[in-house]
């Protein structure tokens, strides 16, 4: 038992301390320390998450934050390795792109939220709009990167058995830059997300981060919290596929490269 | 192959002594690139391919920037978002700092406060604003809170790298010379953490720029976030693009110039 | 009585998966006279290096003893400074700071210290180095900084875990014997761990040469060539005898070592 421990220790611990911040929540309001009108408390969440699922809310709003999210998630997985691979490739485009994406890069991407309402109106378009702005910037960068880094001695290697150029790109480069540009799709995915909630807290008619302002104009703590914690448990859950996918092709490569 | 050939050794010794007179060719169609896009800008509403009154011009921009910057109120609501910022900035390198420094030496802390810490990092934070509005109002406390928010997860994961990641063959040297834990601690775990920390620094500016303009979009009665969303209802695109820009300079220059801290002091890292 | 007195030492360590126990070092009795140059040879995983660092107070026994001076060693002191093998420098220290290192460490008051640590970085030859950074050092440059550190705190023994060992076959020798024109100096207690045959013999007195499953002594040689000692004894017919007896003990092991990797 105690070995198991030592072997788990992060996982029980991590456990642990999770469960011990519901805990501490739930006895910070019942003991009176905290007013539950700022913070509510676990169960009464855990009684608003109920009639939410019930009636349809829950699903309602996680689906139409889906929907932007694997839109907006989409057209920058495609744009970004597009991108990315053009200016990994061409050192011409690279530098022609390259203070378009600085200005990305320190540009706050919401600071243009007005622009995208007047060019495309409120709601669906906007918040796609704004999430793949957020999430390109991670993906191009890494895909750029894996594919400008592409090992010297294995492209020497290929171009000694009379390959292309073109059959380098395709069986060197593309291959060796894989696992960089899952990093880039798992770094994209969080920021797509922060992306969809943030548009959506500002004009929307459905969605998380809707109801999330939607509740908190109204003062109503409990089914706000509802919704930040899924916006949350999502986030993770989404970082962690990301993660797991990266895994996979890490080990792949490790154990076909050197 | 031309990528790989480009940029090869012998380009670099030749080259030196004139790169200043002969901009490197990288520089040239850059901006090559960004001239293109402005005449493109100038010329597209005049040629009817859009609307001006949703694109505004290149010129339009510049003299809003200066009837902007004559204007007075400019430096005030600089001067609260700027405020709000350096506060929240501040409070977060007060307390992730010490947090990832206790994280990045004791095991069980590091067990114990990590999952939820992951969570807040990767979760957007910008999503408990509205209820920060609840709890400190509409004025400048809800923006600190979200730029400290925004910026202290970030330092502190990094810190905590820094120290746990610390070489254990330096670690072992210094024992074998009689080190305290005290001077493992202040001679090799700090100076050895500082890129990463660094770093970690680098990655809260991005995140606290962001969180003043969303906290000043979402909710709020002055400061460069309530002036872009102004002038974004009011459909003056060449204002709001002037606030726009001023944030993105602001944020590039801040990250620049941690960069380049970060670079002197990796320096000596292995090249 | 000797300097150093190792008494049926033993070392086990745990696994950290598996937690099962194995030994690193058993049964392993030594004794070293003051002012001896030792080496310590073997294949890897013959536990020579941690023998080294249980010297240095650097791990913790299970069995046995180790004595300096008739003091039982419980961790390190002032009385010994290790030279380990490479990426041991601090890298954002110059030279110079590097060397003051273990001076700062131990609170060093023989005078002052940037004198002491040029002092040290002269005797290695590095006087005109002594603001750069390692980063900008080769690899034989860096270990000179690391000898340097080592002898700057005035040890009463010099434990070298492989110094030479990331080093190529020419800058190694060089090194070699730049290691012994600053021992002779004034001949300090030397313990020096390799796996090279050729250096065992040329800078010792006395070669321990150990075993593996688990670490053990099979052998301790004593070397007779005069000193000081420069190449040419490299290819006399005294160094050849002994190159040949070494090997014969290595390969013994190298088979060894063959059937426990079939068997896993």
């Amino acid at each position: 038992m105690i070995e198991l421990f030592y072997r788990r220790q992060a996982l029980f611990l991590g456990t642990l301390s999770m469960i011990g911040i519901v805990v501490l929540w739930q006895i910070a309001v019942d003991g009176g320390f905290i007013n539950p009108f700022f913070i509510s408390t676990p169960s009464q969440v855990w009684a608003e998450f109920i009639v939410q699922f019930e009636d349809g809310q829950v699903a309602a709003n996680v689906s139409a934050t889906l929907y932007c999210f694997a839109w907006s998630m989409g057209l920058a997985t495609v744009a970004g390795i597009l991108l990315g691979m053009l200016a990994g490739w061409f050192p011409d485009v690279e530098a022609a792109l390259e203070p378009f994406i600085w200005f990305k890069y320190s540009a706050p991407t919401v600071a243009f939220y007005p622009l995208f309402v007047a060019w495309l109106g409120y709601g669906t378009p906007t918040i796609i709009a704004i999430a793949f702005l957020f999430a390109l910037t991670p993906i191009y960068a890494n895909t750029l990167s894996g594919i400008k880094n592409t090992d010297r001695d294995l492209a020497k290697a290929a171009r000694s058995f009379g390959a292309k150029p073109f059959d380098i790109f395709l069986r060197v480069a593309l291959p060796g830059s894989v696992p960089v540009m899952m990093a880039g799709l798992r770094l994209g995915v969080g920021r797509a997300l922060t992306g969809v909630v943030v548009a959506e807290l500002f004009g929307a008619n459905a969605g998380l981060g809707y109801a999330i302002t939607y509740y908190g104009q109204l003062m109503q703590t409990a089914k706000m919290m509802v919704s930040i914690v899924i916006v949350i448990l999502l986030g993770v859950i989404l970082t962690q596929i990301l993660s797991f996918m990266e895994s996979k092709t890490d080990s792949w490569r490790v154990d076909s490269g050197r | 192959m031309r990528s790989a050939e480009m940029t090869a050794a012998p380009a670099e010794t030749r080259q030196i002594s004139l790169s200043f007179l002969r901009p490197s060719r990288s520089t040239v169609v850059g901006l090559v690139a960004v001239l293109l896009f402005l005449i493109l800008w100038q010329i597209a509403p005049s040629m009817g391919w859009v609307n001006g009154r949703f694109t505004s011009r290149p010129t339009e921009v510049f003299f809003a920037a200066l009837d902007i910057f004559r204007n007075d109120s400019f430096l005030y609501h600089a001067r609260i978002s700027l405020t709000e910022f350096v506060a929240g900035f501040a409070l977060a390198i007060v307390v992730s700092i010490p947090l990832g420094v206790l994280l990045g030496t004791s095991k069980i802390a590091r067990y114990l406060i990590d999952p939820p810490l992951m969570a807040l990092y990767i979760a957007p934070t910008l999503v408990l604003l509205p209820i920060l509005v609840i709890w400190l109002g509409i004025d400048m406390a809800p923006k600190i809170a979200v730029v400290f928010l925004g910026a202290v997860f970030p330092i502190v994961l990094n810190t905590m790298a820094g120290m746990s990641e610390a070489d254990s063959r330096l670690l072992r040297m210094a024992r074998s010379f009689g080190a305290s834990r005290f001077d493992i601690f202040t001679r090799v775990l700090v100076p050895g953490s500082l890129p990463a920390l660094l770093t970690g620094i680098r990655l809260a500016v991005g995140r606290a720029v962001l969180g003043v303009v969303v906290g000043e979009l979402f909710v709020s009665q002055a400061g460069i976030g309530y002036q872009l969303n102004l002038y974004g209802q009011a459909m003056r695109i060449d204002r709001l693009l002037v606030y726009a820009l001023i944030v993105s300079a602001f944020g590039y220059t801040l990250t620049i110039m941690v960069r380049s801290v970060e670079n002197k002091i990796r320096d000596w890292r292995s090249k | 009585m000797a300097q150093i007195e190792i008494r049926d030492l033993g070392i086990d360590y745990r696994k950290p998966k598996s937690n099962e126990v194995f030994s690193a070092v058993d049964g392993v009795a030594l004794s070293i006279e003051r002012g001896e140059f030792v080496t310590i040879v073997g294949s890897s995983g013959c536990g020579k290096s941690t023998l080294l660092m249980a010297v240095a107070g650097l791990v913790n026994l299970s069995r046995g003893s180790i004595r300096i001076d008739s003091k039982e060693v419980i961790g390190p002191g002032p009385d010994r400074a290790v030279v380990f093998q490479e990426a041991s420098l601090l890298p954002w220290r110059s030279v110079r700071g590097n060397v003051k290192f273990g001076l700062e460490m131990q609170r060093w008051n023989g005078g002052d210290l940037n004198e002491r640590a040029m002092q040290m970085i002269r005797l290695v030859g590095l006087g005109r180095f002594s603001d750069y950074h390692p980063h900008q050092l080769s690899g034989g440059m860096r270990q000179r900084v690391n000898i340097a550190r080592a002898l700057a705190v005035d040890p009463e023994v010099l434990l070298m875990d492989e110094p030479f060992g990331a080093l190529d076959a020419q800058t190694r020798e060089i090194m070699g014997t730049e290691l012994l024109r600053i021992w002779e100096r004034d001949k300090k207690t030397a313990l020096f761990v390799t796996h090279d045959i050729d250096e065992a013999i040329f800078l010792a007195d006395k070669i321990v040469v150990m075993g593996r499953n688990p670490g053990h002594i099979k052998e301790v040689i004593k070397v007779d060539l005069p000193r000081p000692r420069d190449e040419a004894v490299l290819d006399s017919e005294d160094f050849n005898n002994l190159r040949r007896r070494l090997r014969a003990h290595l390969a013994e092991d190298m088979s060894s070592m063959q059937l426990v990797q079939e068997v896993a």
